[in-house]
């Protein structure tokens, strides 16, 4: 895919953000194309999260960002969210006390009242296991259900770009696999993807580009099938 | 020892001032769990509410339940105005919490002076919304206004817990109140959230105060006890759901009303901080636990 030309669906230049005298994020730029599955790996400490966070305002950041070729620089975070930049965020932010269905509906908080039974069914076509635990607290529920959960959610916000920070973290290999499908799925559908992941070769085969993020910084940009094997990327890991 | 006449009135007494409490209560939880903040100018929309409705009522000729819509929604307004003027930019700054709670003191103690300056510093009072009573059953006498406390109190539990459970609005202010961050990426603005529950708070307060009124006398001063009383049923309650708190208000209001009828006025402070600090030996996250879940 070649996307010099078209607008980007988001493009971010030159982010960077620090904890006190700590520079967890040097001044990096990336972008996702319109349609675009874009992983970034990176081990653990490297600054996944907080580029996610610089990216979505709920850290502050010295950078530019457009999205739809508009700058949205200036916004806040559920400004972002209400042009469709949805994060499902590390942890998976599950309003924990609250039913399934709760933590759905409050994921269409900008729906209009019509929208809603449309995006709850097409959360439950995708993951029938919700469909079943309707009632159930959301902290009750097993680590991939929780996950699911934290997935639908951002569906039902109707994203125009999904962004993961990690979803696969502490999951069985066969959950992992299976949530991390669904998004291929969806980017099937023509929905932009933003995926964080530690280490997963399945995010690696959805995705069409990979950014290899080490200390604060991208070491690597790859479009996916030019990597041959998942051992490729280990020399970028140690900068 | 006090005959049984007395103690029953006292009981009935106690609910009816343990619901004004457990309003206050009920307004402190609420901004306490959309974020964090300890509002301790809670009393002062107590006393707001009080006087407002005083001022429509005597001074401009206002029926009362008029006065008290009209000042209701003033004294909302005035909460609106406090997180917008201060806690905002506060929050914004990144001042750290103590800060900000310090700085709902303050507010407290600027708006009495207003008051003050504006209404004067001389207590006052209004009837009970319906003449007549008290109402009497054998020896025991229950003013009408009594009857107006319990109503308007479990309506205003009623309506407060289907607002948080069944509207949209509900909802979102419960999200922020468990993640803020993960509310917010959904698109719901916390800080409008922030602003519906001071706006709801000092509604809360405004009520608890008109009603009051007419069973005792309001003042600019009459925040401060309050305040600190329905802060003591907040504990109690353990800051969590409404009815909690305002289980935690009739616990204390009983309390109180039982050590005066026992040991004199002068014990009904000393009983009601000996009960809150057993409440928070035996059970350190109030009586329903929902202190637990915030820290
Ligand atoms: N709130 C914070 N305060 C100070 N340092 C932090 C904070 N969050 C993260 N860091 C540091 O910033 C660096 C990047 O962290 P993070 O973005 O969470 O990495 P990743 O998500 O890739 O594991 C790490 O060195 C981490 O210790
Ligand atoms: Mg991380």
């Amino acid at each position: 895919m070649t996307t010099a030309s078209a607008t980007p669906l988001i493009a971010v230049s030159e982010l960077a953000a620090r904890y006190g005298h700590i520079h967890a994020l040097h001044p990096t730029s990336l972008y996702v194309a319109p349609g675009e599955f874009v992983t970034i790996l990176g081990p653990n400490g490297a600054g996944k999260t907080t580029l996610l966070r610089a990216i979505t305002r709920l850290i502050a950041s010295s950078g530019h960002i457009t999205f739809n070729g508009r700058d949205v620089t200036g916004l806040k975070t559920h400004q972002l969210a209400e042009l469709g930049i949805i994060m499902a965020p590390e942890g998976r932010g599950l309003f924990g006390d609250m039913t399934v269905r709760e933590n759905l509906v409050l994921g269409a908080f900008k729906a209009k009242p019509g929208e809603l039974s449309g995006r709850l069914d097409k959360v439950f076509t995708l993951f029938p296991r919700l469909h079943e635990r309707l009632d159930q607290i959301a902290s009750s529920m097993s680590g991939g259900e929780q996950q699911m959960l934290a997935v639908g959610r951002a569906l039902m916000a109707d994203p125009k770009l999904l962004i993961l920070d990690e979803p696969s973290l502490g999951l069985a290999p066969r959950v992992a696999s299976e949530i991390l499908s669904t998004l291929g799925l969806l980017n099937k559908e023509g929905l932009g993807i933003l995926l964080v992941e530690q280490k997963a070769p399945l995010a690696l085969k959805l995705a069409q580009r990979v950014y290899i993020l080490s200390s604060g910084s991208i070491q690597a940009e790859l479009p996916t099938n030019q990597i041959k094997s998942y051992h490729d990327l280990a020399r970028y890991y140690f900068h | 020892m006090p005959s049984s006449v007395e103690l029953i009135q006292s009981l009935i007494n106690g609910v009816g001032i343990g619901l004004v409490y457990g309003l206050v209560a009920i307004g402190f939880s609420v901004i306490y769990n959309a974020s964090g903040i300890v509002n301790f100018a809670q009393g002062v929309f107590v006393m707001l509410g009080g006087m407002f409705a005083h001022t429509l009522l005597t001074t401009l000729g206002i029926p009362i339940w008029l006065s008290a819509i009209v000042s209701t929604i003033a004294v909302a307004g005035v909460g609106i105005l406090v997180q917008i003027l201060i806690i905002t930019p506060m929050w914004v700054r990144k001042a750290p919490l103590f800060a900000i709670i310090l700085a709902t003191l303050a507010i407290q103690l600027l708006i009495e002076q207003i008051i003050i300056i504006t209404l004067g510093d001389q207590p006052r009072t209004f009837p009970s919304f319906t003449p007549g009573g008290p109402l009497k059953i054998g020896e025991i006498a229950l003013g009408y206004q009594l009857f107006w406390i319990l109503g308007c109190g479990a309506l205003m539990v009623y309506a407060l817990t289907q607002f948080f459970n069944r509207t949209r609005m509900g909802r979102a202010l419960r999200a922020c109140s468990q993640n803020a961050e993960a509310a917010a990426l959904l698109g719901i603005p916390v800080n409008r959230m922030l602003m519906l529950s001071f706006a709801l708070s000092a509604a809360l307060g405004a009520v608890a105060g008109i009603l009051i009124t007419p069973t005792q006398y309001t003042a600019y001063s009459v925040g401060g006890p309050f305040g600190i009383n329905g802060f003591i049923a907040a504990i109690i309650g353990g800051f969590g759901s409404a009815p909690a708190a305002l289980i935690g208000g009739i616990v204390l209001g009983v309390v109180q009303s039982g050590a005066i009828v026992f040991f004199g006025a002068g014990f009904k402070n000393v009983v009601a901080l000996t009960v809150l600090l057993i409440v928070l030996l035996f059970f350190p996250n109030g009586l329903f636990g929902g202190l637990a879940k915030k820290a």
